[in-house]
């Protein structure tokens, strides 16, 4: 059997063309054959992903269900095998199946006789580590049948005898051996082979770090590019593109899918669109009570709007559902953490962490339970670890960042900050934060020009530009600090919040002296009135208000036309809207 | 003069040049390699009596590096246990053999009988020895192992042996390939296993805590003291990260990586490097009991210090200032008096980027003094001489004070400050313009066999001190026109400091001020102007007195004088009394050019006075001789003959050949203006000793090579002889003037009127 047999089997679900989505039936039947076949050999989660997907179409009619896969005359002499050994794989006895596999022909019972060694090889490697001889042991504890298992699967490849599941083994093998160009490579091949297998293109997301490299590879013209693209947007952050993606698709008919939803939801997560994420979880809960996935997500939100009952029930219903699963300690995790009972949340992440030592969220987390506790010693730890997974966790440098703040070694923190900032340039924490220490190392400058660019990518504390106007007052700038407290009380504003914030009243108070000391009487006195509606700023204002009526007095009548609050936003007294632009400021003046 | 504290950096780990801190608590573990050791242990005690008493010893020397040191490949092993007995290496491999192709009781049994050699009335091995604390550790760590543990250990043992087979058998194997189609099927597998292969050197053997222990501080070591025989950096790096990748714990290597970055000029990864060491530190230093939080809070100080180092060393004082504010107000609040000052000692370093502070170091003298920190306290002593030799204190007290930190050093035998008070004493004397001194000083350095280099084995080490003495050594020898010495010593020092390494500078600073004066004097003046921009680049004032000299030298004169000016003025703002002092004889030398001699002297009086007052006694006679030039030339050689006295002495005892040169043909010149007023009789004395002078300048220049001198000295001479009436020694003097004469291009300064 050769590659045409492979392509035969194939062809026999060959994908439609790019983007097509319309004909929904035939990609229906599609998902089901090929949540058929990876069940077969064993591939669990691409099945499931199929099957979801599956679920979220139409029902097809009896006629038009797909036929079962035509058994080969070597598939019917490999048969007993692989039933056997298929049974034993179940129960996860992999050398057990491995052995009985042993000389199969068939692309089914070979792909599952590697790929149980495969897994027998991981499952050891998880055994070892427990007990290995001396930490020098410790980080080099390796799948020992990955090396065999390479020789042989690129022998077959080289041969062309490889067929898209088989592809994608060797790909996993290949970068489990750290050999990350050359898995791409097979993965993009795999991909081209059986593009309805969605744990290849998952894989390709795992190693794809940048637009740039997305950009030179050559995929596959099929419906599922859509969503891997959707997908890797998402890990990439690339938020609007993603959300343009996962919405075509709803558009095209998946809008039942609970896999769409999820992953839309995570994306507002990420651009901390927090009310949108949340709306969509409640739905996605609704349609999918029992789902575990995606949770600890959702539990970052509940926990980001400190809404303490939610975060409650869900860590019960989780904790009924499974309590040994990771994303369950996470969200249990969270709630004790937003009951201010650190120490207990600590411990259940973990927990997290011994389910899966390669869960990355679970280090940030409890770096931050432990900055909570005070013990920046272990936070330093746990975010350091939290590095060493991922150098791309923002969070964790933002974390370190802020533990040695708290540690008074402002200047020292800057490093990490910037790190974190050179994560997220958009991000306006990470600038005010980088902001404060500046104006602790009493660099204005700098902390200017963070701040401004704070405010230009889009506040989200929106304390950058009150911070921005003290500096600018600190300055003697006061011209700029008015301006800035201007654009504060409008952003406040047109935001149409009515919550009380904090800082508005120290911004009516500037303003009115300002306008004050310029002799624009009106200005003054109406800023002084907003003053009066403060209870800290009440004295102030209305001792000012009797000075203008004073001076007012003494000099001309005023005038009697009264123009729109000029500290209303401009969209709300007329039609043409505020647009925010990005001066190109130069951040990275400092030396590292 | 080069300074010579800049690059010694606080480090809390490394002090003299050795790994101190071992935070992680080693715990033995059974490897292979030491199972080999066991069995070679066993072995030896069987052989016992029949082992020659030379055979013996060498074993002995053999066992304690083996024990101490780190794991290695079963060929090396017995190759090493060849060497002293073969015989036993023999019985080696046979029992090692045995167990590895036996079973797993066959290992059993070899550890239980290893307690045996315990017991007993009179027991083989001492319990307490080197060999016998080894034993119990070895089967303590085996006793402990689980039943999977000592199958595995058992499985490493066969392949650590079988490793050695292969590698036997690999040799005999390829001798006997003939069949064609074999080597097809090798190739292919080959091929296969190529880009594996490649990762498994980079991997090659996870070191063991020891080893990785051993390979860091050797590394660090010599890092500080011959960074020549480390790794390579890209090397080091390597080996640091597959050290890291197997064991992420080991925080040194993080600071290994640091200072290996350093060596490359990598401000962003040797940033990294330090951030994630210091990260790592106050783990550990959290979970020592011992330490507390104090060791905690103690780590964060020593951390921010070391960022402070870090940009000081790229050269971001600012950053650096607000790192160190930093480290010194977190001391502060935890009263760590020993941080602070570490902390006030950097201070200075910076601040005296800025300004002088000697102030602070005084202070910072005291402190240390106080509280018991003999390196700050001289290393502070040091500097301040150095900052008090500029501004001119009185020498004896500056070398008394020398002494005295002397003193201190080889009490607390810091063997590293020995070294660089000796260079600083060569720097002294040479800015004193003593180059005899300077030459001694020099000398004793070098020859004198430094106290670390017992220990590491290095003959000489490749410190700061080293480069800034030799770098004297090779200007003082090219001043006395041993050209060939210095371009030796030069060539030596290109060697020992390869040009990416820290000191690579000060060199590279020394080689081009020699080449430009050998330029000078050889009137190459493009060849001269071509250096300048190489020295600028190194050191910018230095830089543009040069390119004046060269403008001077082709004769534009008011470019050169209005350069001399700014560097004039920007001198005595960072207060370079030296600079000055060669600046106004510069400017002097312009005015006298222009033959303006009336205003040429207040400015050599002017120079005279610093020199005096800076005691800087060459300049002080070198400003002698131009003032005596001007007097000849104002019409009173007497007067002119008579300072003179008072500067020749000095000149002649530690000038430059051209100086001296230079001096006596002034010498001359004023003898035989001066001769003028005398009686007949009384003249033609003057002019035989002006003769006799002129020769001794003519045996000067010729040793430097400078034609333009020689031929005005031949044709003051031919004049002289013609005087005198001695026709053929007249003759001779002209026709060798004219053979230079033809060789050289003549220019417009009269000759009369030229010193230099």
């Amino acid at each position: 059997i050769g590659r045409a047999g492979a392509m035969a089997a194939a062809g026999m679900v060959a994908a439609a063309g790019g983007g097509d989505f319309s004909d929904l039936r035939e990609i229906k039947k599609q998902l089901l054959s090929v949540a058929e076949r990876s069940r077969e050999r064993g591939l669990q989660h691409s099945g499931k992903w199929a099957a979801e997907l599956a679920f979220a179409l139409e029902p097809l009619p009896l006629s038009e269900l797909p036929p079962p896969p035509v058994l080969t005359e070597e598939d019917a002499r490999d048969l007993d095998a692989y039933t056997l050994a298929k049974s034993y794989f179940d129960l996860k006895e992999y050398d057990r199946a491995a052995y009985f596999l042993q000389g199969c022909k068939s692309q089914k019972a070979y792909f599952l006789y590697m790929y149980s060694r495969y897994l027998s090889g991981e499952k050891k490697k998880d055994d070892e580590t427990v007990d290995s001889l001396g930490p020098l042991e410790k980080g080099q504890v390796k799948n020992e049948a990955l090396r065999e298992l390479r020789v042989e699967l690129s022998k077959k490849h080289k041969a062309q005898e490889l067929d898209g599941f088989g592809l994608y083994l060797y790909g996993v093998v290949l970068r489990k051996l750290d050999l990350v160009k050359e898995a791409i490579d097979v993965f993009v091949e795999a991909a081209h082979v059986l593009p309805l297998h969605w744990g290849a293109w998952l894989e390709l997301c795992n190693l794809i770090t940048d637009k740039e490299m997305l950009k030179f590879l050559s995929l596959p013209d099929t419906w599922m590019k859509e969503f891997f693209l959707a997908h890797i947007y998402t890990e990439l952050q690339l938020i609007e593109e993603a959300l343009q993606k996962y919405q075509s698709l709803i558009d095209a008919g998946f809008s039942k899918s609970t896999y769409i939803i999820s992953q839309i939801a995570v994306a507002y997560h990420n651009i901390r669109d927090i009310d949108k994420a949340l709306s969509i979880f409640n739905e996605l809960r609704k349609q999918d009570p029992y789902r575990i996935e995606n949770m600890d997500t959702f539990s970052n939100l509940l926990y980001v709007r400190s809404m303490k009952p939610e975060l409650s029930y869900l860590a019960h219903n989780l904790c009924e559902i499974d309590k040994y699963r990771v994303e369950t300690c996470c969200v249990i995790g969270n709630y004790y953490s937003l009951r201010s009972q650190h120490e207990k949340a600590a411990l259940y992440f973990q927990r997290a962490l011994k389910l899966n030592p390669r869960y990355l969220g679970a280090w940030t987390l409890m770096g931050h339970e432990y900055m909570e506790m005070k013990n920046t010693s272990a936070a330093i730890q746990a975010y350091r670890h939290a590095i060493e997974v991922n150098k791309r966790d923002y969070r964790a440098w933002y974390g370190l960042g802020q533990t040695y703040e708290i540690l008074k070694m402002p200047f020292y923190c800057l490093y990490y900050y910037r790190r974190a900032h050179q994560l997220r340039p958009n991000d306006s924490r990470m600038l005010v934060a980088l902001g404060e220490c500046y104006e602790k190392l009493n660099q204005l400058v700098e902390a200017k020009k963070c701040y401004w660019r704070a405010y230009a990518v889009g506040d989200v504390e929106k304390m950058a530009l009150v911070k921005l106007a003290k500096l600018h007052e600190q300055l003697n700038e006061s011209e700029q600090a008015a301006q800035c407290y201007i654009k504060y009380i409008q952003d406040i504003y047109s935001c149409g919040e009515v919550v009380e914030h904090l800082e508005v009243s120290t911004a009516f108070r500037y303003l009115a002296q300002y306008y004050f000391k310029c002799k624009l009487w009106d200005e003054a006195s109406a800023c002084a009135q907003k003053c009066c509606a403060f209870n800290d700023t009440r004295e102030e204002g209305k001792a000012l208000l009797r000075q203008i009526l004073q001076l007012r007095n003494q000099g001309e009548t005023s005038s009697t036309d009264v123009a729109a609050p000029f500290f209303l936003p401009a969209s709300l007294s007329a039609n043409n809207t505020p647009t925010r632009r990005v001066s190109p400021l130069n951040l990275s003046s400092v030396t590292p | 003069m080069a300074s010579v504290h800049e690059s010694l950096y606080f480090n809390p780990m490394l002090s003299n040049g050795v790994v101190h801190a071992n935070v992680f608590g080693v715990r033995d573990w059974v490897t292979p390699h030491k199972m080999a050791l066991l069995v070679l242990l066993s072995e030896l005690g069987r052989a016992g009596a029949q082992l020659g008493l030379l055979e013996r010893r060498r074993l002995n020397r053999l066992l304690l590096p083996l024990l101490q040191g780190p794991d290695m490949a079963l060929s090396r092993l017995r190759k090493a246990i060849e060497e002293c007995c073969p015989h036993l290496a023999g019985s080696v491999h046979i029992r090692l053999k045995l167990m590895a192709e036996g079973e797993l009781k066959d290992m059993e049994q070899f550890f239980d009988d290893l307690s045996d050699s315990f017991s007993g009335t009179e027991p083989e091995v001492h319990k307490t020895s080197v060999v016998g604390l080894f034993l119990r550790h070895m089967i303590l760590a085996y006793n402990k192992l689980s039943f999977s543990q000592v199958y595995k250990l058992y499985t490493a043992l066969q392949q650590y042996f079988q490793k050695d087979e292969k590698k036997d058998g690999a040799d005999e194997n390829e001798m006997e390939l003939t069949n064609p189609e074999e080597l097809d099927g090798k190739m292919e597998k080959e091929e296969l296993d190529g880009p594996l292969r490649e990762e498994e050197i980079a991997c090659s053997g996870p070191l063991s805590q020891k080893q990785a222990e051993y390979f860091l501080s050797q590394q660090a070591s010599l890092l500080k003291n011959d960074e020549t025989k480390a790794l390579a950096p890209a090397s080091l790096q390597k080996e640091l990260n597959n050290l890291l990748k197997f064991n992420p714990d080991f925080a040194e290597a993080h600071y290994l990586s640091y200072l290996n970055s350093l060596r490359v000029q990598d401000v962003f990864s040797s940033t990294h490097s330090l951030l994630h060491y210091f990260d790592r530190l106050i783990l550990t230093g959290a979970e020592s009991k011992s330490n507390g939080d104090e060791g905690y809070g103690r780590s964060l100080r020593y951390a921010a210090l070391n960022l402070a180092a870090l940009h000081c060393r790229f050269g971001h004082y600012q950053q650096a200032e607000l790192a160190l504010q930093e480290a010194i107000r977190i001391a502060q609040e935890s009263n760590d008096h020993v941080c602070l000052q570490h902390c006030l000692s950097w201070l200075y370093i910076l601040e005296q980027k800025i300004f002088d502070s000697c102030v602070l170091l005084e202070h910072s003298v005291n402190k240390s003094l106080h509280f018991g920190l003999p390196y700050l306290a001289s290393l502070g002593i040091q500097s301040l001489v150095q900052q008090r030799a500029f501004a001119g204190k009185a020498a004896n007290k500056l070398m008394d004070a020398l002494k005295d930190s002397d003193l201190l050093h080889w009490k607390h035998s810091l063997s590293e400050l020995i070294d660089i008070s000796i260079a600083q004493k060569t720097a002294i004397w040479r800015l004193y313009g003593r180059s005899t001194m300077a030459l001694q000083q020099a000398q004793t350095l070098l020859s004198m066999n430094s106290l670390e280099a017992v220990n590491v084995g290095v003959q000489q080490n490749n410190t700061e001190s080293f480069a800034v003495v030799l770098c004297h050594l090779a200007e003082l020898h090219a001043e006395q026109g041993y050209f060939a010495a210095a371009s030796e010593i030069l060539k030596h020092l290109k060697e020992r400091f390869p040009p990416n390494s820290q000191h690579a500078q000060l060199w590279m600073l020394f080689d081009q001020k020699i080449q430009f004066e050998r330029a000078m004097n050889d009137g190459r003046y493009h060849v001269a102007d071509s250096l300048v921009a190489g020295i600028t680049a190194l050191n910018s004032i230095e830089g543009v007195y040069r390119k004046a000299i060269v403008l001077k030298a082709q004769n534009q004169m008011s470019e050169a004088h209005k350069l001399l000016q700014k560097l004039l003025i920007h001198c005595q703002k960072i207060k370079n009394t030296e600079m000055v002092i060669r600046v106004l004889l510069s400017i002097a030398e312009l005015y006298w050019r222009s033959s303006c001699h009336t205003i040429a002297l207040p400015v050599l009086l002017q120079a005279l006075a610093l020199a005096q007052e800076y005691s800087l006694q060459y300049l002080a006679s070198e400003t002698v001789l131009n003032l005596a030039f001007s007097q000849l030339i104002l019409g009173i050689p007497e007067q002119a003959l008579n300072i003179l006295h008072m500067a020749i002495e000095p000149v002649l005892a530690h000038g430059a050949v051209l100086d001296k040169g230079c001096a006596m043909f002034l010498v001359a010149k004023c003898q035989v203006a001066s001769a003028a007023s005398y009686t007949p009789q009384k003249k033609i004395e003057a002019l035989e000793s002006a003769i006799l002078n002129l020769n001794e300048a003519k045996s000067y220049f010729a040793k430097v090579d400078c034609k333009e001198q020689l031929r005005d000295v031949l044709y003051f001479q031919a004049r002289l002889f013609h005087t005198l009436g001695r026709t053929q020694e007249r003759n001779k003097c002209a026709m060798l003037f004219r053979q230079l004469h033809q060789e050289l291009p003549a220019h417009g300064v009269p000759l009369i009127n030229a010193f230099k």
